[in-house]
């Protein structure tokens, strides 16, 4: 629109210019000028000004149709266009419609979600709810869990060590019983071997009867008939009528011969009897069985302080190594049960032999030198022993300890013995003396003089009998401390020993001899020596069995050598046992078990079962 | 003090004395049978004159004795009450049958097994009593159980003969219930006592120096009366 404005000042310039034609010449540069500028510009702007006439031409073409075009559709929409306008329309309001029913039911199911969405959400908390509890709870099980496992465990850890308690147990238990069983084995062997014994005991005892009888009927051959013996007990009664009633000639016997269980036995022996038993005098043995059967359970327990019968020993039951160093004394108590040995390592040791071997039972110590001699007094109670420590020793037997120690000799103690009172005690010494010591007062009440070596004593009420180095024995008068008598032997006496009924003395001397004195003549009766017999040392010691009929003694050579002394022949010789010389032997009262020992400290257990 | 002790220990052994031999006849009797018989119970029934209270399985043997008089003779009744379970008596047997005098079998009435191992016992017995012939019987026990019994006397009787033993059937707890004595098992064992007492006295094996008294023909005649005899209530 500026253009032209401005174009239109331009042209009315230009033609007021060619007027002063001859003007200046400035002017006409200027209209020249003009000119050409007015050229220049009118050809560019010649375009436009054509597109917009032509534009305005068109223009105003087109508002005359758009006036027409406005009022020429008011004649056309007619009833086609109404119709379909308002099926259109009635079939917008029915999708209306539709659309809204839609909406409805997407509005409840809405609703429905939401209320669902809501429960959901409800149940959702209370499942949370049902979470967080349920949470505890697994937390709570958990530690009950991680509770009970602790607890678990410590009583499977009890368990295990109950279980192995349990296996501990069963298998001390299974042990036990086997030691059960051993011990009942034990007790059966030993049950059985006493049954063996007491029978064995009893046979033993009849035999020695039937002997006696039998010797005595040759003695009396003149007062009464020999008889076979009858088979029938009828027979028996008629023939005792007879015979007299014979006094025992023999009394350390008498103690077995009056026993009624004995002729009891013997009687039934003899019914018994075959026919070829020998002749034997039945005499008052048969009077006297009538009373056979008062026998009670005292008798059981009685202990016999005379042996009825020793059996000769035969065989090894048991062997010991029992002290250290050699042994030198050895005795049984009186009641056979116990075993007493002392030897030069200085102790005594003491032995239980009821089951048929030496069981270690204690040791009785206090001795400062080894033990020479031992002895037990008549009840058993207590032990004496004798030691080179120069002094004798006295033991209870429930204590280790000396009850009294007897010192006052100037060299060793050889032999040391209860006086029958057992309250005095005689011991021999080297010293040449032999001291009574009182033991009320634990002193010495009176000193012999001996003149020489005594090597040993043995002793009664009244008198004492010594042994000694200078080949002699002496009888002593122990009221008067006078010699009233001696024996002269072959060698030096080594031990003596005096038999059970107090009328024989055995001696044991160097010349390899026992020799066996009669008291009641204080002269040598008879000798007993034996090939490879030989007095082992000067303390050897020989003893007579404890029913006086054999002697025993223990040889260099390690023999033990057994007499015979009714017949003063050697009864058994048990050799290759002890290696070494035999030292000392003892015989148990009960007749049946007898110990020998020996310098190499063995002591070795013999009988005849 | 170990010595302190060891002696006293001893010095209480010292009053028992085991050695000196007594003067009464002993005679070994020994009870067999299966575990659980009642050999227990038999015996100390005998022995102590009552029932136990209770009782365990025997370990081994246990020992039991009586003092008895019979004619005036006093008589020790010595029962080996022996283990019926096999693993308690083992290595025992021999001691067992060591001069035995008399040997009792016990079954149990109630108990069909126990009279079925009999044959069993008699044959250990004959392997371990081969050198003399030992009274022999047959005792049949918890006869009070007569409603559970499940051995019939005639059955046990048949054995018995067999074997020639006398049969006796009693029971240990309560003796009346089969019979109509006061005491039924003192009268079984004195009756064996007594059979034992007539015979002549039982010689031990032993060294040959030993003069064996025994009336043989006799003896094979009294066998005889003992086999056929049989003792029933």
């Amino acid at each position: 629109m500026a253009t032209t404005e401005c174009t239109k000042p331009g042209r009315q310039f230009t033609k007021t210019s060619p007027d002063p034609q001859h003007s200046e010449p400035w002017k006409r540069h200027i209209i020249r000028q003009l000119k050409y500028r007015d050229k220049a510009q009118k050809i560019v702007f010649q375009d436009v000004i054509r597109s917009y006439v032509k534009l305005l031409e068109r223009c105003a073409q087109s508002a005359v149709i758009t006036q027409g075009l406005i009022s020429s559709p008011r004649l056309f929409p007619s009833s086609d266009d109404l119709s379909s306008l308002k099926t259109a329309t009635g079939e917008l309001a029915y999708k209306v419609l539709e659309l809204q029913q839609e909406i409805k039911i997407k509005d409840t199911f809405l609703e429905r979600q939401h209320t669902r969405l809501h429960d959901t959400q409800n149940s959702l908390m209370v499942v949370e709810l049902e979470k967080g509890r349920l949470n505890s709870d697994v937390k709570k099980m958990t530690d009950n869990n991680l509770l009970l496992k602790s607890k678990y465990d410590t009583l499977r850890e009890r368990y295990q060590h109950l279980d192995e308690v349990y296996r501990n147990e069963k298998l001390h238990g299974s042990d036990i019983l086997e030691d059960m069983i051993h011990f009942k084995e034990q007790a059966a062997a030993r049950m059985n071997h006493r049954n063996e014994r007491r029978l064995r005991a009893r046979q033993a005892g009849l035999h020695k009867e039937l002997e006696v009888a039998a010797s005595e009927s040759l003695n009396t051959e003149k007062v009464s008939q020999s008889v076979s013996l009858p088979s029938s007990p009828l027979l028996h009664r008629n023939e005792s009528g007879e015979v007299l009633e014979r006094s025992p000639l023999r009394p350390f016997r008498s103690a077995s011969v009056t026993s009624p269980r004995i002729l009891g036995s013997i009687r039934g022996l003899f019914e018994g009897a075959v026919q070829d038993i020998m002749q034997i005098k039945v005499k008052s043995l048969r009077k006297k069985r009538r009373g056979n059967s008062v026998s009670s359970l005292e008798e059981d327990r009685y202990t016999p302080l005379v042996c009825l019968v020793a059996r000769v020993p035969t065989k090894v039951i048991h062997a010991v190594d029992a002290h250290e160093l050699g042994i030198n004394a050895v005795r049984f108590s009186p009641q056979s049960n116990l075993l007493a040995t002392g030897g030069t390592d200085r102790v005594i040791k003491l032995w239980d032999i009821s089951s048929g071997m030496l069981h270690y039972r204690g040791t009785l110590d206090g001795s400062n030198e080894g033990i020479t001699s031992i002895e037990f007094d008549s009840m058993g109670s207590r032990i004496l022993a004798g030691s080179y420590d120069n002094s004798a020793l006295i033991w209870r037997l429930d204590d280790s300890v000396p009850k009294f120690t007897l010192t006052g000799h100037s060299r060793k103690v050889t032999a040391a013995r209860f006086r029958s009172n057992l309250r005095q005690v005689v011991t021999g010494s080297g010293d040449r003396t032999v001291k009574i010591w009182d033991l009320q007062r634990a002193a010495c009440i009176q000193t012999i003089e001996v003149l020489s070596y005594c090597s040993d004593i043995v002793c009664s009420d009244y008198y004492i009998i010594s042994g000694h180095f200078d080949r002699k024995i002496r009888f002593w008068d122990s009221r008067a401390a006078s010699c009233t008598q001696e024996v002269p032997l072959q060698g030096r006496v080594t031990s003596l020993d005096i038999s059970p009924n107090h009328r024989e003395l055995l001696s044991c001397s160097r010349d390899e001899s026992l020799q066996l004195v009669d008291l009641r003549m204080s002269k040598p009766r008879m000798a007993f020596r034996a090939e490879g017999f030989k007095c082992g040392s000067d303390s050897t010691k020989a003893i007579f069995s404890p029913d006086g009929s054999y002697l025993a003694a223990g040889s260099a050579d390690g023999g033990v050598y057994i007499w015979n002394i009714s017949t003063g022949n050697l009864e058994t010789c048990l050799l290759d046992m002890h290696r070494t010389s035999v030292n000392a032997v003892a015989w148990s009262m009960s007749g049946e078990y007898m110990v020998s020992v020996d310098k190499s400290r063995c002591a070795i257990l013999w009988s005849d079962i | 003090m170990a010595d302190m002790e060891s002696s006293l220990e001893f010095s209480s052994s010292l009053t028992s004395s085991t050695l000196p031999p007594p003067r009464t006849r002993i005679f070994k009797i020994i009870v067999i049978g299966d575990s659980g018989v009642g050999k227990t119970c038999l015996t100390y029934r005998f022995c102590a004159g009552k029932f136990p209270d209770k009782t365990e399985a025997t370990i081994g043997v246990d020992f039991r004795e009586k003092l008895i008089e019979i004619d005036g003779e006093k008589i020790k009744v010595q029962l080996w009450d022996t283990a019926g379970q096999e693993r308690f008596r083992k290595s025992m047997v021999q001691h067992y049958y060591r001069n035995v005098h008399a040997v009792v079998f016990v079954y149990d009435v109630t108990s069909a097994a126990s009279f079925r191992s009999l044959p069993a016992w008699i044959e250990e017995c004959r392997q371990h009593a081969l050198g003399h012939e030992v009274p022999r019987i047959l005792v049949g026990n918890k006869c009070d159980l007569r409603h559970a019994a499940q051995v019939s006397t005639e059955l046990a009787q048949q054995f018995a003969d067999a074997h020639s033993m006398p049969l006796f059937e009693t029971s240990a707890k309560n003796p009346q219930g089969g019979t109509n004595d006061s005491d039924h098992v003192e009268a079984i064992f004195m009756t064996v006592a007594h059979k034992l007492k007539s015979q002549k006295p039982l010689v031990l094996s032993q060294p040959a120096n030993t003069v064996t008294l025994r009336g043989q023909d006799q003896d094979e005649e009294q066998r005889g009366n003992w086999g056929c005899n049989c003792w029933r209530s």
